[in-house]
């Protein structure tokens, strides 16, 4: 039986204490939350959702998001355990999942928004917790609250220095009211928050213990792999299993429709038989009407659509009239290919569906739209799919998505017995939900005096990921933001336009990893570059000069100009923009500067150095990134971010884009569709503006300035401009 | 179905899967060791990297009936308490982000520097070019491989 079975006990543990001085948690896949609810009863104080106190001392915080490499289940409970003061040492995680205990309580993975949507939820939770334990120590000695103070899982009263440990107070706790506005730290007094902190799951990471959806094992588990359409859209036939049957351990072969997937699952005793059987199956398909389609059409369709009318989602001052009194215009488009996500761990899901209920383990990133669209598609109540959330093996918005999990449940139900549905990694490169392509017409007018006078963004794409289906409503399109990095272009433009033409296509598409910011920051970024060129002003000064105005107000988004002025003029401090690079025969060097603002919250600026080699080979050898933030919960865990972000957004500049051909996307594995490389990392250097303002998202924002900054890079090497994805110099 | 004995871990394992079956799953399916990692199965991401007589090699590659009677080593036979070097390495540089990726750099790090004890930059990046990690840990795993050499340099 594996870890995920027997009860979760998490402690942490010190380890090798001389050679690693950070607290580590011994970590297993947690233990279903209905044992949440069964153990609320009489052990424990368990003043809201995200806490237990046991009377033994043990802590328990559950964390109420998908570990998926941002560090949750480390920055979650340091917010926490710091209202609460307590000792770090007895605190146990329990991956919270949706379900009664959670009612009312986000549990999706998304849009960077995993400390920033917490923050206040756990610094409420953590200091309601500590009050009623202060207010029940003070009643306890007959003395005021005020003389009292909480320290590492314990009460003080500090005249007399009595104390009295969190378990030695729970049961008294655990009568008192929960205070609704509890008064929260000082940023100065912060213990955990701030401070660097290692990864609490670390030790079974790098012993091979940590439990991933894929590694869930579940007694009388099948396996199963599922042959899906190979043309999109297209639909089952019929298909011949004679031979697949013939192999020796598949069970059943057995067709899977029901959800996102149209296809044919194969059934077997070990996943081993289960892809060799399906190897061995003929399968008929209709095509239908996508047969034909390919990116290269798509690509085409996409520049067409420039030309057309659009919707206009933002506009200030006489934008055509600038145009038609300018001295020169400059314009030019800018391209960016599909990307698929390539999480290393697979999509895979284990769902067993019995009379009544239906139990599913997965790595998701949202929990509950797998527990309601599960309930659906079985027609059972939400209250009876119980989903465990495993660990991830990467997110990056591939699993916001939750076709696997109706896949697993359809045939789960179909067998009448537990099964894991395994994606091959060409099943996971050929049938995502990709990263829209798009095209970014830009024009700016200058006036006769060399200044800018107007600038234009438009847009055309098939994503529509965060709005839901095409509308004819430009106000929706507006409300929406479209398109990301466009709508909200932090300049200040004597007139300006942001325009969205959508183009259909039938590939599916959905969030990844900063989702419509890459493209179109790519295409803004570049463009002020080749505007700064044309002006023959220098790309740093000329941003400054663009932020040199009040505050942008755009309905709900606010962007700080003032304070990304501050971002830009530290990165090119840190980065030492107006030094010389170092001079080598054979090789062009240059920096490049890029800078976004995420949602109207984390401002983030990038210089790249690239060195260019006569062959025309060129390689990232340096980055500085500037972060805005606010307040860093974990250090490490920002930094991390920022080079994650940064790899994520230099790889499809480096690598291959994902293509379609005859309906199909032609890759299937990293030998074609090929990720940044440890030989191709550039120097990476993070810094972080100080600050003590609520928290903002790092999981997303370093990843759109990155290919800007390093085509800009390479064109002050060599004066060559890019403005499509992967670069390529001999083009 | 006829079982096939191997080594693993320095225990005789009789595994009774077909043949053809890779070594990568029979460690996963049939002696439960996940912590070998499923990534393409055609051995161009390294996830499933283990050893044979300290040399790095891909669990995806191998046949069962080719590793009858060999002798492999897998991530939870490392160490015991996460004691290599590369393990102690990993967790003080913080290099884990998914992690899934990372028990097939640390048995690809620790094959390396059993053979090239003193290396280069450009050695620690050719070396790890055929692995893949898509959360981006490169510059933490380059470190960590410092720290590694360092302290199996100093017999630690």
């Amino acid at each position: 039986m594996a870890d995920n079975q027997k009860t979760s006990r998490r402690r942490f543990l010190q380890t090798g204490a001389a050679a690693l001085p950070g607290l580590l948690l011994a970590f297993r896949l947690p233990a279903q939350t209905k044992t949440a609810a069964v153990s609320n009863g009489a052990k424990n104080f368990a003043p809201n959702a995200f806490l237990k106190i046991g009377f033994d001392n043990r802590i328990t915080i559950f964390v109420t998001r998908s570990e998926m490499g941002q560090g949750v289940r480390t920055a979650l409970p340091m917010m926490l355990a710091d209202e609460l003061e307590a000792d770090w040492a007895n605190i146990e995680l329990k991956q919270a999942v949706p379900g009664a205990a959670f009612k009312g309580i986000r549990l999706r993975t998304s849009g960077s928004g995993s400390i920033y949507g917490t923050w206040l939820p756990l610094r409420n939770a953590g200091a309601a917790a500590r009050e009623m334990l202060t207010s029940a120590a003070a009643q306890k000695w007959n003395v005021s609250p005020g003389e009292c103070r909480a320290e590492k899982g314990a009460i003080l009263h500090v005249p007399t220095g009595r104390r009295l440990t969190y378990g030695a107070l729970a049961a008294a706790a655990a009568k008192l009211p929960v205070p609704e506005k509890p008064v929260l730290k000082d940023a100065k007094d912060f213990r955990f928050i701030g401070k660097p902190m290692r990864r609490v799951d670390g030790a079974g990471i790098v012993s091979g213990k940590a439990v991933y959806g894929l590694d869930v094992k579940v007694p009388g588990m099948r396996y199963a792999v599922v042959e899906r359409a190979p043309v999109l859209g297209g639909k089952l036939v019929r298909w011949d299993d004679a031979k697949t049957k013939a192999v020796a351990g598949v069970l059943a072969v057995v067709p899977v429709t029901k959800g996102f997937s149209n296809g044919v699952a194969v059934v077997a005793e070990n996943l081993w038989a289960a892809m060799k059987g399906r190897e061995r199956l003929n399968v008929t398909w209709d095509d239908r009407e996508n047969k034909d389609f390919s990116s290269e059409s798509h690509a085409a369709e996409l520049r067409k659509a420039l030309d057309e009318e659009a919707f206009t989602t933002r506009r200030e001052g006489a934008v055509e009239a600038a145009f038609a009194g300018a001295s020169t215009k400059l314009e030019a488009v800018y391209e960016y290919p599909f990307q698929a996500h390539a999480c290393l761990e697979t999509m895979n899901c284990i769902a067993d569906v019995k009379t009544g209920a239906c139990e599913i383990w997965s790595s998701t990133q949202a929990p509950e739209q797998a527990q309601q669209e599960a309930a659906k598609l079985l027609g059972l109540a939400p209250e009876n799919v119980t989903v465990n959330v495993a660990l991830l093996g990467g997110g990056f918005g591939r699993r916001l998505q939750i076709d696997y999990a109706l896949e697993a449940a359809e045939l789960s139900k179909a067998i009448g017995a537990p099964v894991q549905i395994v994606w091959t990694r060409a099943d996971d490169m050929k049938h995502g939900f990709f990263h829209s392509s798009t095209a970014c017409r830009m024009r700016a007018a200058l006036d006769e005096n060399k200044k800018l006078i107007a600038f234009c963004h438009k847009t055309a794409s098939s994503d529509l990921s965060v709005l839901g289906p095409p509308t004819r409503d430009a106000q929706k399109y507006s409300e929406g933001w479209v398109p990301w990095g466009a709508f909200d272009n932090p300049y200040a433009f004597a007139a300006y336009r942001s325009e969205y033409a959508h183009v259909d296509s039938p590939v599916p598409t959905g969030p990844w990893r900063a989702v419509g910011y890459p493209q179109n920051v790519f295409a803004r970024e570049c463009f002020i570059d080749e505007v700064a060129f044309a002006l023959a002003k220098d790309p740093v000064a000329f941003r400054l000069e663009l932020l040199d105005a009040p505050l942008l107000e755009l309905g709900r988004l606010k962007i700080r100009r003032a304070e990304l002025r501050r971002v830009v003029e530290t990165a090119a401090e840190k980065a030492g923009w107006s030094q010389p690079l170092r001079r080598e025969k054979g090789v062009r060097r240059g920096r490049g500067i890029a800078c976004n603002v995420y949602h109207g919250e984390t401002l983030t600026a990038q210089i790249a150095e690239v060195a260019v080699t006569d062959d025309g080979k060129f390689k990232v050898e340096r980055v500085v990134c500037v972060v805005d933030c606010g307040q860093v919960v974990n250090p490490l865990g920002l930094e991390g971010q920022i080079e994650s972000g940064i790899v994520w957004g230099l790889s499809p500049a480096l690598h291959k884009p994902l293509t379609f051909k005859n309906g199909r996307a032609e890759q299937s594995s990293f030998q074609d569709f090929d990720v940044l490389r440890m030989n191709e990392m550039p120097r990476v250097e993070v810094y972080a503006m100080p600050k003590d303002t609520r928290p903002t998202g790092v999981g997303e924002p370093s990843v759109p300035p990155i290919a800007p900054a390093v085509a800009n890079a390479i064109f002050a090497a060599t004066g060559k401009r890019l403005r499509r994805l992967p670069f390529d110099l001999k083009e | 179905m006829k079982t096939i004995t191997l080594t693993v871990n320095g225990k005789k394992r009789s595994v009774g899967a077909s043949p053809d079956t890779p070594l990568l799953w029979v460690l996963r399916d049939w002696l439960g060791l996940t912590g070998t990692k499923y990534g393409c199965g055609i051995g161009a991401c390294g996830a499933c990297t283990i050893h044979e007589n300290g040399r790095a090699v891909r669990a995806c590659q191998i046949a069962l009936a080719e590793a009858a009677g060999r002798s492999f080593t897998t991530i939870e036979g490392l160490s015991a308490n996460v004691a290599h070097p590369c393990q102690r390495a990993w967790l003080e540089e913080d290099v884990a982000q998914c992690g899934f990726c990372q028990p097939g750099m640390i048995m690809t790090a620790a094959a390396f520097l059993r053979e090239t004890a003193r290396p280069t930059d450009a050695e620690i990046d050719e070396a790890m070019a055929n692995s893949v990690c898509r959360c981006g840990t490169y510059q933490r795993i380059r470190r960590a491989i410092r720290r590694a050499a360092e302290e199996m340099k100093n017999g630690g």
